[in-house]
C-alpha cells in the first residue's frame, strides 16, 4: 500500500434545511481500492461531488499530491487527474462509443475531428481493458452494462490518478462485475488511488483494501477490510447492533383467495412471459437487480406502458388494462419508485393530491365540494400519521418519508385493494423507513389489502415480504415462499440468464 | 410588509395582482404626464381614450382567458391572434355576402374558434406534438382559410345604426362599456371553472405533473384538450368583441395579438411552467397591454415600439417565474 | 451490433429516398398538370424562393439539433435586411457596410437568444417568440418605418443582384445562387458531422447534463448554436433582400415555419440529437417545390400558408410517432 494520494479533511457542506456533510475526512492511498460506505442519504456521493467541484464546500480542506486544491468544476478537477464513474450513466446516446469517450477532449486534424484516430485510441483502450466492444458503434445501441464499461475506459482514459466509482455494479451482470474487478485490480496494480463506493458487503471483501464508513454526512470510521467482519461495517453504518430481523414464515392463511393473476405477459424487451399470483392480504416481493424488468412489469401490469399480449385476472375474474385508468377502476394503485415524477403533483396541496385518483366521487353538481375532500384529505393524514401542520401545505414541502404517505392516502382515498409499492423507502431516512414498513404491514393485516413490493435492498425483500419473485433480465427466474428465502437463493437467481 | 400580505383581501385577490393594478394607475399617470410633452397637441386623459383602450382590453382579454387555461396544462397557443381573425372574417362573410342571420353568424364565430382549439388540442394531447409548434401551424392554416374563404377581402361587419348591428351593444351600449362587464362575467365563470370543478383542477395538475396525474388513473389526454377547446371558444368570443369594437378585419393578420395575449397572462402571474394560473390576473394583463398600445399611440409612437415592448415584457415576466422557481428549488 | 448498425443506415436512407420520389412525383405531376410549370423560368422562381428558406434553415437545424428551436429568423430577417439597407440608401453608408451590418445584427440576435437560452436556461420557443416579436418592431424602428431596397441592377452596388441570378447578355437569367446553396451546404455538412461545433451541438441535444460533466463549456457552445442560426438569418436575408425588389417592415412572420417544417421534412428531430444538412435541403426542396408549383395547379397564395401549416403538423407528428417508438 503506497504513500497518501488525496486527503479530505473536516468538510462541511449545508443545503437549504439539511446538513448534508458534517466535519467529514477521507484518505485515499496509492495502489489501495478504498471502499465508501454508508446507506443511501449518509452522504457519500454529496462528498464526491464536493470533491469533484460539482459542489462548492462550506468548510474543510482537500489536499492533493501534496498540496492544497479547490476545484470549480468536473473539469478542473478531471484535468488534475481525478475522474469519477457516475452511478447514473452519462451518455450520449446519439453519438458513437468513441465519441462518446474522447468528448471534450476530440484529436483533431487540421479544423476537422479526426474520428479515425478517435476510434484506433478507443479500441487501444479497450483492448488493455480487455473489452469487446466497437468503437463506431452508436452509444444507446449498446446494453447498460456495456455502456457503464465504456463510461469507466472513459474516466481511464483521463491518466486518472484518483478514480471513483459511484454504485459501478448496480446495473451489471454477475460476469460483468467478475471484469468490473479485474480491471480495478489492474488499476490498483498501476498505482492509481480508488474509492469504491458500494453498498454491496460482498463486493466490499472482495476487492477493497480499506474501508471508510458514513452515517447521516457524518465521518464514522474507517477499518482494514481483512481485518473486520461483514458485522463490524454493518454496525458503523446502521449505528446499532440489531440489524433488521427477516420475516421467517409467511403471514398468510393457506386459504386466502387470489385476488391478482398475471399470465404469461409480455411487454417490449424487459418483460418476457411473466406471470404470478398475489393472494389477499399478501405482500409480494419482486427482487432482483436494478434493470430486471420488475418496475417494468408492474408499469404493464397497470396499463402505464403498453403490454402486447398476456391476460391479468382480478378476483378471478379476467379484466382487460389498458392505461392506468382501467387498473384505478379495478382498484389497483402503483406507487412508483420515483414520487417526485410520477407519485405526487409537487405544487399541489396534500388535499388535492390525496383525491386526485377519484375526484369523481368529490363534487357537488359540476363543483368540488372542498369541504368533503379536506375531510378526508385529513382522516387520512391522521391515519398515516402524515407530519404536516395541515391538509393545505404544498406537498413540495413535505419530507420524502410523508411524501410517500400521501401517494399511499392518494390510493386509499380511492379505497384501493392492490397496491403495488416500488422501491418504497428510496431516498426516505432511516426513521422514516420503519414507518413506512409499519404502515405497509398495517395495509396488509387490518385494512385487508394486498400489496406488491418492488425493491433492490436485500433486507427489506427479506423483511418484509411474505413470497417472493425474482426476475433477471425481463423473465421470472424465480418463486419462493419467504421461508425458503436465503440471500444466497435470491442472488442466484437473480443473476440467471439464459 | 408581511402584514399587507396576511390581510384576507389580498389574500383573495392575491398581493401581485394588487400591485398590477397599481401598475395601472402608474401608467394612466405616466402616460396623461407625457403625452402632452411629446406629442404637442394631444391629450391622454379622456372618456374617448379609455374607451378605446377598453375596446382594446376586452378582444386581448377574452383570448388572454382562453389561453390561461392552455397555459395552465403546461402548453402554450400562438394560434389566438390568427385564429380570431379567421373567425371574424368567416362569421362576418357569412353575415355580409350571404346573408345568413345575425345570430347564426354569431354562432359560426364561436364554431370556428372551436374547431381550431379541438385541432390543436387532438395534436397535442393526442398525437404528442409540441403545443407550440402545433399552434404555429395552425396560425398559418387559420391566416390561410380566413384569406382563401373571403378570397382575400377585408370584411367590414355592419356599422352602428344599421340594421344587424345589435351586436356592437355587447361591447358599448348608450356610452356603457357592456364589454367590460362582459368580460369580467366571463373572467368569473373561467375563474369558477378552473379553480372550483374537477376539469380545472386536472389542469393545473396536469401543467405541474402530467405523468404522476395519468399515473392516478385520470385520462390526461381528454383534460387537456379541453383546455385547448376551451381556448379555442373564447377566442371565438373575442372575435366578437373585435369586430364589436372595430367591425372590419382584414385577412393575413392577427399574429401579433398572439404575444399581447401571452404578455396578459404571464404578467398576470400565471406562470409559463404550467400548474399555477390566475383568471384575475389575466384580464389586468389584458388591460395593461390595451393601456400600453394606447398610451404608445397617443405618445405619438408606431405600434413598432409596442411589439418590442410586449416582447421584453414576455421576456422579463417568463425570466423571473424561473428564476423564482430556482430559488424555491 | 453490426447488424443494427446496417439496420440504423438503412433507415436514413430510407427517410431520404421517401423525400426524394416525393419531390419526382410532385416534379412529374406539376408537369403534367400545368404547362406553365414545364418552362424554364420555373426552376429560377423556385430558386429564388429556395434561397432564403434554405439558409434560414440550415442555420435553425443547429438550434433544433440541441432540442430547442429558433422561431426569430423569420422577423429577423427581414428587420435585419430592412436595416441593413436602410444604412446604403439613407445614410449613404458604402455597400460592404449594410451587408456586414445585416450580418451583424443577425449573430448579434442569435447570440442574444443563445444567451437567454442557456444562461437564464428559459425555454427555446418563448425566448425565441419574444425576439422574434422584438425583430418585428426593431425593424421597423431603426429604419424609420421605411420599406428596404437593396440596389437595384445597373445602379451603384447593384453587382449584389446578380449574386444569385446572373442575367446573360441573351436576357437568360442562370441560377448561380445554387452554386453557393451547395457549397454552403457541404460547408455546413462538414461543420455538422466533422467538427466540435457540430460535435457539441448534437451532444448537447442528446445529454447536456453528460456534456457539462464531460468538463465542456456547454454554455459557450449552446450560444455558438443560436449565433449559426442567428448568422444564417442574415444570410437570408441578404438572399431576401437580392432576390425580392422590396422588404416591407412588418413582415417576415411565418417565413421560420417552412424553415423549420424544412429541417424536421429532412429527419431532424424536435427532441433534439439528430439531423442533417442534406436531410434540410431535401425538405426546402420540398416545401419550395410546393410553393412554386401549387399556383401553377390553381392554388393561390393564401393556399401556401395552408399548407405550410399542414406540413408542418405532418413532420412532426411523423417525428413524434419515430421518436416516441424508441
Amino acid at each position: 500500500m503506497g504513500e497518501v494520494i488525496l486527503t479530505m479533511k473536516g468538510i462541511d457542506k449545508s443545503f437549504p434545511g439539511v446538513r448534508a456533510l458534517d466535519k467529514v475526512d477521507l484518505e485515499v492511498r496509492k495502489g489501495e481500492v478504498l471502499a465508501l460506505m454508508g446507506e443511501n442519504g449518509a452522504g457519500k456521493s454529496t462528498l464526491m461531488k464536493v470533491l469533484t467541484g460539482i459542489y462548492t464546500r462550506d468548510a474543510g480542506t482537500i489536499t492533493y499530491e501534496g498540496r492544497e486544491v479547490t476545484y470549480h468544476n468536473p473539469r478542473e478537477a478531471q484535468a488534475d487527474g481525478i475522474v469519477i464513474v457516475h452511478q447514473e450513466l452519462n451518455m450520449m446516446g446519439h453519438l458513437t462509443v468513441a465519441q462518446n469517450i474522447f468528448i471534450g477532449r476530440e484529436f483533431k486534424k487540421g479544423p476537422f475531428i479526426d474520428d479515425a484516430k478517435m476510434n484506433e485510441e478507443a479500441k487501444k483502450l479497450f483492448e488493455r481493458l480487455n473489452i469487446h466492444i466497437d468503437p463506431r458503434a452508436t452509444m444507446s445501441d449498446l446494453t447498460v452494462g456495456m455502456q457503464q464499461m465504456c463510461e469507466i475506459a472513459k474516466a481511464i482514459s483521463h491518466d486518472a490518478k484518483v478514480i471513483i466509482f459511484d454504485e459501478p455494479s448496480a446495473a451489471l451482470t454477475e460476469t460483468e462485475i467478475d471484469r468490473l474487478f479485474e480491471i480495478i485490480r489492474s488499476l490498483r496494480e498501476q498505482q492509481m488511488g480508488i474509492v469504491y463506493i458500494s453498498h454491496r458487503m460482498d463486493e466490499i471483501k472482495r476487492i477493497t483494501d480499506r474501508v471508510t464508513v458514513m452515517r447521516d454526512g457524518a465521518y464514522v470510521g474507517t477499518l482494514i477490510t481483512n481485518e473486520c467482519t461483514k458485522d463490524d461495517i454493518i454496525n458503523m453504518m446502521v449505528g446499532r447492533v440489531i440489524y433488521e430481523d427477516p420475516k421467517t414464515e409467511s403471514q398468510v392463511p393457506e386459504d386466502a383467495p387470489v385476488v391478482l393473476k398475471v399470465d404469461h405477459l409480455n411487454a417490449g424487451r424487459m418483460v418476457r412471459d411473466v406471470s404470478f399470483e398475489l393472494r389477499k392480504g399478501e405482500i409480494l416481493g419482486f427482487a432482483g437487480l436494478m434493470g430486471a424488468g420488475r418496475t417494468e412489469t408492474l408499469r404493464a401490469v397497470f396499463g402505464a406502458d403498453p403490454k402486447e399480449s398476456g391476460d391479468i385476472y382480478l378476483n378471478g375474474k379476467k379484466i382487460q388494462i389498458k392505461t392506468p385508468q382501467d387498473a384505478v377502476n379495478a382498484g389497483i394503485g402503483y406507487l412508483s419508485e420515483d414520487r417526485k415524477r410520477y407519485g405526487v403533483v409537487l405544487q399541489k396541496t396534500i388535499t388535492e393530491n390525496s383525491t386526485l385518483a377519484c375526484l369523481g366521487q368529490y363534487v357537488k353538481g359540476p363543483f368540488i365540494d372542498g369541504k368533503k375532500e379536506r375531510k378526508a384529505a385529513k382522516k387520512y393524514v391522521e391515519l398515516l400519521k402524515t407530519k404536516t401542520p395541515g391538509v393545505d401545505q404544498l406537498v413540495m414541502n413535505l419530507s420524502g418519508g410523508n411524501q410517500q404517505k400521501v401517494v399511499v392516502a392518494k390510493w386509499l382515498v380511492n379505497n384501493c385493494d392492490i397496491l403495488i409499492f416500488d422501491e418504497p423507502t428510496r431516498g426516505i431516512d432511516v426513521g422514516a423507513k420503519q414507518e413506512i414498513y409499519e404502515l405497509m404491514n398495517k395495509l396488509v393485516k387490518e385494512e385487508g389489502k394486498s400489496i406488491i413490493m418492488i425493491s433492490s435492498e436485500m433486507t427489506e425483500i427479506l423483511r418484509m415480504s411474505d413470497r417472493v419473485v425474482v426476475m433477471c433480465e425481463g423473465r421470472k427466474t424465480g418463486e419462493m415462499d419467504i421461508s425458503d428465502v436465503t440471500q444466497e437463493k435470491i442472488m442466484h437467481m437473480a443473476t440467471m440468464r439464459d | 410588509m408581511e402584514k399587507i400580505k396576511n390581510n384576507k383581501f389580498v389574500k383573495i385577490v392575491g398581493f401581485n395582482r394588487l400591485v398590477l393594478m397599481g401598475v395601472i394607475v402608474l401608467l394612466y399617470i405616466l402616460f396623461a404626464v407625457l403625452t402632452p410633452i411629446l406629442h404637442s397637441g394631444a391629450t391622454f386623459v379622456s372618456y374617448e381614450r379609455i374607451m378605446s383602450a377598453l375596446n382594446y382590453a376586452y378582444f386581448i382579454g377574452f383570448m388572454a382567458l382562453g389561453v390561461t387555461f392552455v397555459i395552465a396544462t403546461g402548453g402554450i397557443d400562438f394560434s389566438v391572434g390568427p385564429v380570431m381573425f379567421a373567425s371574424a372574417l368567416i362569421s362576418g362573410f357569412c353575415l355580409t355576402k350571404y346573408n345568413i342571420p345575425l345570430p347564426v353568424c354569431l354562432l359560426i364565430s364561436l364554431l370556428v374558434g372551436l374547431l381550431f382549439g379541438v385541432l390543436n388540442g387532438y395534436f397535442v394531447a393526442y398525437r404528442f406534438l409540441p403545443s407550440f409548434i402545433t399552434s404555429m401551424a395552425s396560425m398559418q392554416i387559420a391566416k390561410g382559410i380566413g384569406s382563401v374563404f373571403t378570397k382575400t377581402q377585408s370584411v367590414t361587419w355592419p356599422g352602428s345604426g344599421s340594421a344587424n348591428s345589435w351586436y356592437r351593444y355587447l361591447v358599448k351600449w348608450n356610452n356603457i362599456p357592456t364589454g367590460f362587464i362582459l368580460l369580467c362575467l366571463v373572467a368569473v365563470i373561467c375563474a369558477v371553472v378552473l379553480h372550483k370543478t374537477k376539469a380545472g383542477r386536472y389542469m393545473l395538475c396536469i401543467g405541474s405533473n402530467k405523468e404522476a396525474v395519468r399515473l392516478s388513473g385520470v385520462n390526461t389526454k381528454k383534460w387537456e384538450m379541453l383546455a385547448y377547446v376551451i381556448c379555442g371558444l373564447l377566442v371565438g368570443i373575442a372575435a366578437i368583441f373585435y369586430v364589436g369594437a372595430y367591425t372590419t378585419v382584414q385577412p393575413g393578420l392577427g399574429d401579433t395579438f398572439n404575444n399581447e395575449a401571452i404578455a396578459a397572462c404571464v404578467m398576470g402571474g400565471t406562470s409559463m411552467a404550467g400548474g399555477l394560473a390566475s383568471i384575475l390576473g389575466a384580464v389586468i394583463g389584458a388591460v395593461i397591454v390595451a393601456l400600453m398600445q394606447e398610451g404608445i399611440l397617443a405618445m405619438g409612437f408606431t405600434i413598432s415600439y409596442q411589439y418590442v415592448l410586449t416582447g421584453l415584457i414576455v421576456l422579463a415576466a417568463v425570466t423571473a417565474d424561473i428564476m423564482s422557481r430556482k430559488r424555491k428549488n | 451490433m453490426n447488424k443494427e448498425k446496417g439496420g440504423f443506415l438503412q433507415k436514413i436512407d430510407l427517410q431520404k429516398v421517401v423525400i426524394i420520389s416525393v419531390l419526382i412525383i410532385l416534379t412529374v405531376f406539376f408537369s403534367i398538370a400545368s404547362p406553365a410549370f414545364r418552362k424554364y423560368t420555373t426552376i429560377v422562381t423556385l430558386f429564388g424562393y429556395m434561397y432564403y428558406i434554405l439558409l434560414m434553415a440550415i442555420g435553425v437545424t443547429f438550434p433544433l439539433i440541441t432540442g430547442g428551436v429558433d422561431l426569430s429568423i423569420g422577423t429577423g430577417l427581414v428587420c435585419y435586411s430592412i436595416v441593413g439597407s436602410y444604412l446604403i440608401n439613407h445614410q449613404d453608408m458604402p455597400i460592404w457596410v449594410g451587408i456586414l451590418a445585416t450580418l451583424a445584427l443577425g449573430t448579434a440576435m442569435g447570440a442574444f437568444n443563445g444567451f437567454v437560452v442557456s444562461v437564464l436556461e428559459l425555454p427555446p420557443f418563448i425566448t425565441t417568440l419574444c425576439t422574434m416579436m422584438i425583430a418585428r418592431g426593431l425593424g421597423s424602428i431603426l429604419a424609420g418605418g421605411l420599406t428596404g431596397v437593396w440596389p437595384a441592377a445597373g445602379t451603384e452596388g447593384g453587382w449584389v443582384r446578380s449574386v444569385f441570378r446572373m442575367t446573360l447578355p441573351g436576357g437568360t437569367i442562370i441560377p448561380i445562387g445554387m452554386i453557393w446553396m451547395l457549397i454552403l451546404i457541404v460547408i455546413m455538412s462538414l461543420v455538422l458531422t466533422k467538427t466540435r461545433v457540430g460535435r457539441y451541438t448534437i451532444a448537447i441535444g442528446s445529454n447536456r447534463e453528460a456534456l457539462r460533466l464531460s468538463g465542456v463549456r456547454v454554455v459557450k457552445w449552446h450560444v455558438i448554436a443560436y449565433m449559426i442560426s442567428g448568422f444564417f438569418a442574415g444570410l437570408a436575408a441578404l438572399a431576401y433582400g437580392w432576390t425580392f425588389t422590396t422588404i416591407t417592415p412588418g413582415t417576415g412572420a411565418g417565413f421560420e415555419l417552412d424553415a423549420i417544417g424544412a429541417a424536421i421534412i429532412g429527419g431532424t428531430s424536435m427532441t433534439g440529437g439528430k439531423g442533417s444538412i442534406v436531410g434540410t435541403f431535401l425538405g426546402v426542396l420540398l416545401i419550395s417545390l410546393l410553393k412554386t408549383g401549387l399556383p401553377n395547379v390553381g392554388l393561390q397564395a393564401n393556399w401556401q400558408q395552408i399548407i405550410t401549416g399542414i406540413v408542418l403538423i405532418l413532420a412532426v407528428t411523423i417525428d413524434m410517432m419515430r421518436s416516441r417508438k424508441r
